[in-house]
């Protein structure tokens, strides 16, 4: 059985306290580099996990009619002939769209809902069931971003939008509704659809668009295909081509984290070799003495691993650790508004707990094998000069 | 025990190569203190360093306790040391930064030692060399007269065989070096084989020194 050298390890945490601030100085430095790193995986791996779960609540299909190239409103009519295509589960026109709230500059998303649709989302058939769209009363349910700004703007109770013709339409604010993933329900307004008509000033037979579920979701894109034949004047998304939009604008927003990313490797990468070529002369001194008082190449190498393994591994522990804090308990302040983007409703998005193994893996080779490597390299290029040349 | 055979070694430089010793031979037995005189640049601490295996020679061959050690790779001249060698330097080489007692060890951690054997080698070279109650202050807070003794203490830790003593005196003054040669008297008296490099007059008439070899421009003058 191989006896852990006790001494040396004592030794090693020695060597660590004498050299105190430039240990430190790595210490610091090391732990700063691993926090950034981490801190930039957690939150792309967090976003990602968020992006999936609001793209997975989507129904199967959208379809939006198309004029001069634009988006324009959808007869309702076409519901009924998208029923008859063997495979729709439900299709059911929506109403909505943005309100532009000036005061602060910001967008919110009005959705109408009818309380006896079919709805095309659990988060809304929950709601419905809760709260009566059908009531005469005129109310809308906030999303707790819309919330926050509208209690900013001193709409404490109601808000009064105004509608195309200029007048005033005046909601009370009836509840608050939070939601499994924030980015989903932050900006949003449910009215119900009559008010999103009267809101938007919509024609009664027009709808913003259409959105369909299919029982296979094998059969997206066949009947997506259908849609598309049955009218050529429509844009038929499925859900697979908003992941596919999400991933790209959530591409482009990683590429401004790679920047950092690169910048901190190219960093770590200049101070390992700066560590790597060089080796003070009291370091190579004090080799020199350990040698010429009878320690082995090897004694001194496993002596230099446990003082940079000690020293690493800390810094990766501590790096790691701080950006679980930075990440999910703090919520990444200043590194989340690069993927949260303009909005003042965004704030309130939290990021969700996401970890990959991989990333923890990734990050420890990164750092504590390297950092040794350029520990042991140049002391080992020391112990095999002659001792006598070395302590003379 | 110690056997140097047509012993030369050179150091090369960019421009020139130096002769340090050329063709020493020399025989020393088992439990004899010999003094290694000279001026300073004459060749002793080459010696001396031969002996302690910290450098090989050009040409020859050095034989200590029946082993070739001029044929030793890096490694087992490190474990020969280990086990044989004590060798105190003309600038000590403590390292100033730690404890007193954690100096005295060093030789020893490679070896991991159990901690009872440990602590018996301490106790006894510490109190062989009046440096109990120094054991736990910082080495470079020390006087010379102390470093020397700690570096004397650290070089019997290991109980070698052979003690080398590079300029032992060259920082003391009279009566810490009568100090030290009472230690070396008392070492003789244990029987250990001791070779002092030196150019103190203080050795040159000892009654204990079994040999005194001069040396010159790296030649032994007969």
């Amino acid at each position: 059985m191989i006896k852990i050298n006790t001494y040396l390890i004592e030794f090693a945490i020695n060597s660590i306290l004498r050299e105190k601030s430039k240990n430190l100085f790595i210490f610091i430095v090391l732990t700063l580099l691993i926090f950034i790193l981490s801190s930039i995986f957690f939150i792309t791996a967090s976003i990602q996990k968020e992006l999936d779960i609001s793209a997975n609540s989507l129904p199967n299909i959208i379809v939006q009619k198309t004029s001069a190239g634009r988006v324009s409103q959808i007869d309702i009519n076409r519901v009924d002939k998208i029923l008859e295509i063997n495979g729709v589960q439900n299709a059911v026109s929506r109403v909505w769209g943005y309100y532009y709230f000036e005061n602060a500059g910001i967008n919110f998303s009005v959705v109408g809902i009818d309380q006896f649709e079919t709805q095309y989302k659990n988060t809304l058939e929950s709601i419905t069931k809760k709260h009566d769209f059908s009531e005469l009363e005129d109310f809308m349910i906030v999303g707790s971003g819309v919330k926050r700004v509208l209690e900013e703007n001193y709409y404490k109770d109601y808000f009064n939008f105004i509608k195309p013709d200029g007048q005033f339409k005046k909601l009370k604010i009836k509840a608050v509704f939070e939601n499994s993933t924030n980015l989903e329900s932050n900006d949003v307004i449910l009215v119900s659809k009559e008010m999103a008509y009267e809101i938007f000033g919509l024609d009664e037979n027009k709808a913003t668009d259409i959105v369909v579920n299919v029982s296979n979701p094998k059969e997206v894109a066949t009947i997506a295909y259908k849609i598309k034949l049955m009218y050529p004047d429509t844009r038929v998304i499925t859900n697979e081509d908003i992941k596919i939009s999400y991933a790209n604008i959530f591409n482009y927003k990683s590429g401004m984290f790679l920047s950092l990313f690169i910048i901190s490797l190219f960093t770590f990468f200049m101070i390992i070799y700066d560590k790597s070529s060089s080796l003070s002369s009291s370091a190579k001194r004090e080799i020199g003495i350990l040698k010429a008082l009878g320690w082995r190449t090897d004694d001194i190498l496993k002596e230099k691993f446990y003082e940079s393994f000690i020293i690493s591994f800390i810094s990766y522990i501590t790096g790691i650790a701080l950006s679980l804090i930075f990440v999910y308990i703090l919520q990444a302040p200043f590194l989340r508004d690069i993927f949260m983007g303009y909005s003042i409703l965004k704030p309130q998005f939290s990021l969700l707990f996401a970890y990959d193994l991989k990333i923890f893996a990734l990050l420890f080779f990164l750092s504590v094998p390297i950092y040794i490597s350029a520990t042991i390299f140049p002391s080992w290029r020391a112990s095999i000069i002659d001792v006598d040349e070395v302590i003379r | 025990m110690i056997i140097f055979k047509d012993i030369i070694k050179q150091y090369k430089t960019n421009t020139q190569t130096i002769t340090a010793l050329n063709n020493i031979n020399l025989n020393i037995k088992k439990g004899q203190l010999v003094i290694l005189k000279g001026a300073s640049g004459s060749g002793k601490s080459t010696i001396l360093s031969l002996m302690a295996s910290l450098c090989k020679p050009t040409s020859g061959e050095i034989i200590i306790k029946d082993t070739k050690i001029s044929k030793l790779s890096d490694n087992f001249s490190s474990t020969f040391r280990q086990e044989n060698i004590g060798f105190i330097f003309q600038k000590y080489n403590l390292l100033p930064n730690i404890t007193v007692k954690d100096n005295i060890i060093l030789p020893l951690i490679p070896t991991n030692p159990n901690e009872e054997f440990l602590n018996k080698r301490l106790n006894i070279v510490m109190k062989l060399f009046n440096i109990e109650h120094k054991s736990n202050i910082i080495v470079r807070n020390l006087s010379g007269g102390e470093q020397q003794r700690v570096a004397i203490a650290r070089s019997m830790i290991n109980d070698p065989d052979i003690i080398l003593a590079d300029e032992p005196t060259a920082n003391l003054d009279e009566k810490l070096s009568l100090s030290f040669i009472q230690t070396i008297k008392e070492l003789k008296e244990l029987k250990k084989t001791i070779i002092i490099a030196t150019h103190d007059p203080l050795f040159f008439d000892l009654d204990f020194v079994s040999k005194t070899i001069d040396i010159k421009n790296g030649v032994i003058i007969e």
